[in-house]
């Protein structure tokens, strides 16, 4: 078990600050992206790429002469994809996992009490208007996460084992990471960001094959090639900017949940110990919870919001291009964010 | 008229922005009192939690029938201290019904015989959950204070709750322990 030291106050105001600020930059540059598509969808059907062409369109788009009906319907199909997925959304988290509610009256231990204490406590601390609902995951590794897309619809589930693991103090520390992001309205960021980028990528696929193979008629006329190499381009670096993009939102609003945790506890001690402790048992159960995490359907809808991303621990559920990278910051970077140093 | 037109615009969009900040305020203001209910609830929760958990500690033991007593008091001068309105010692007795709190917790340690029973240890979970419940529902109270005076006191809100003073201008005294109190807490040793 590796130790840790508090090296100085956690300062949680300019945490939330600081990610506050990331979180403006790379919303803003998600809506730049989606609308540059949409224009150059635009561009592509008024034929700007037609020689001498070019500047004539930009200028007649820019200037709204020509109604940008691409960009429009763009944003049109964002709205409707958007509303679809945060109706459908609470429940595809759950998809795949044995569990079951506890209510004040369903609980039959004394640790589902526990834990429907813990949160009823943590949803005074943030003066919630409603109670969150609480699901139990039938597992033995330990992890939580919270989904809703307001806070009516908002819910905590977590898994058997980190209900049993941790202590009072450390679940509630968990407990309030997660109602911090449903307080900073992070189930709707995230979302709006994906159903976008996946939107574009829609988007610049269809423009994709269109270059193809309608360049050759374009090609014919001379104006396509400017169209292609763009296309071409934006087909292969879009999914990696994208990608990246939803990286860095994720992680600010994780330092965020963190700073949020210690901002209704108080105590930034609780927290740290909860991370070491679920980072160090995915470490000694790596083998059985590879299993565990493997056997359980669509993990991957729920990679980004666990408290802990499992391939931190070398465990990897979904084999995929994203996986490459883990949603959360390492735990040594969000101790450090909590004012901590890890020692081995 | 291009310029009439452009100050209306321009007085449009400080007029909305006006009533944007106005609203936020109110809302804020709003959220302060609810949460100041909270902690009636909260205390009133805690009470009948009490009652229920002295009485299931008697059995085990003579433990202070006073205690009981002493909870009764102190609830009667936190109720005449509310509606006299006098904050300060309305503050003390109930600061005075956590320490019984604390000495409760004391006692499930010294008897195991106490710890062994089920429905002693749901007590117990329940007072933690009690006191924590009302520690959190002052710090939410103390914390919608803190959001609205900085709101309060930030430039051009500064100006609309100016402007409407009566409305939007309130002074809230934070929940916090009196100056003795805190002086005694600091000073406290644990003797052992």
């Amino acid at each position: 078990m590796r130790n840790y030291t508090q090296t100085k106050a956690c300062d949680w105001r300019e945490q939330l600050v600081i990610n506050k600020r990331k979180t403006i930059g790379v919303i803003g540059l998600f809506i730049l992206i989606y609308l540059a598509i949409g224009f150059l969808l635009d561009l592509y059907a008024h034929n700007g790429f037609a020689p001498g062409n070019f500047t004539n369109v930009f200028n007649a788009l820019f200037t709204l002469k020509i109604i940008p009906w691409a960009t429009i319907t763009m944003g049109g199909i964002a709205i409707v994809a958007l509303y679809v997925t945060f109706a459908l959304h609470d429940r595809l988290m759950l998809l795949g996992t044995k569990y079951h509610k506890i209510t004040s009256t369903t609980a039959k231990t004394p640790e589902e009490q526990q834990l429907y204490n813990v949160v009823e406590e943590m949803k005074i601390a943030a003066s919630l208007r409603y109670m969150p609902k609480i699901y139990l995951i039938d597992a033995d590794y330990m992890n939580a996460f919270a989904s809703g897309y307001s806070e009516k619809s908002a819910l905590i589930a977590i898994t058997r084992g980190l209900m049993q693991k941790l202590n009072r103090s450390e679940l509630q520390a968990v407990i309030a990471h997660e109602l911090s992001h449903i307080r900073h309205g992070d189930i709707k960021l995230t979302l709006t960001a994906s159903v976008l980028s996946s939107i574009m990528l829609i988007v610049v696929d269809i423009l994709f094959y269109n270059a193809i193979f309608g360049g050759m008629s374009n090609r014919r006329q001379g104006g396509g090639n400017k169209l292609v190499l763009i296309v071409i381009l934006l087909r292969y670096v879009l999914p990696i900017i994208t990608v990246l993009l939803m990286l860095f939102l994720s992680r600010a609003r994780e330092y965020m949940a963190d700073a949020g945790s210690v901002e209704l506890m108080r105590d930034n001690h609780p927290l740290a110990r909860a991370l070491m402790k679920i980072g160090q048992d995915h470490r000694d159960n790596s083998q059985s919870y590879k299993k565990e995490y493997g056997q359980t359907q669509h993990e991957d809808l729920r990679r980004a919001a666990y408290i802990f991303d499992p391939i931190d621990a070398k465990i990897d559920p979904v084999v995929s291009f994203t996986s490459l990278f883990s949603t959360h910051p390492s735990i040594a970077k969000r101790l450090r964010a909590l004012g901590f140093k890890i020692s081995s | 008229m291009k310029a009439i037109i452009i100050i209306l615009i321009i007085a449009a969009i400080l007029f909305f922005w006006f009533i944007g900040i106005y609203n936020k305020i109110i809302h804020q203001i709003e959220a302060i009192r609810n949460n100041k209910k909270q902690i009636d609830i909260q205390l009133d929760r805690r009470y009948k939690v009490f009652e229920s958990l002295i009485n299931v500690v008697k059995k085990y033991m003579n433990y202070e029938r006073t205690t009981l007593k002493d909870v009764v008091a102190l609830r009667g001068q936190a109720q005449k201290a509310t509606q006299s309105g006098d904050e300060k010692s309305r503050m003390a007795a109930e600061d005075g019904i956590s320490k019984i709190a604390s000495n409760l917790s004391l006692v499930f340690e010294q008897y195991p015989d106490l710890k062994a029973d089920k429905n002693a240890l749901q007590l117990q979970e329940e007072i933690v959950d009690t006191e924590n419940k009302l520690a959190f529902s002052k710090q939410a109270y103390n914390d919608s204070i803190e959001k609205y005076n900085a709101t309060k006191k930030s430039f051009f809100e500064s100006v609309v709750v100016g402007a409407c003073s009566s409305k939007l201008n309130f002074d809230f005294a934070y929940w916090s322990l009196p100056e003795e109190d805190i002086k005694k807490q600091e000073e406290y040793k644990v003797k052992l």
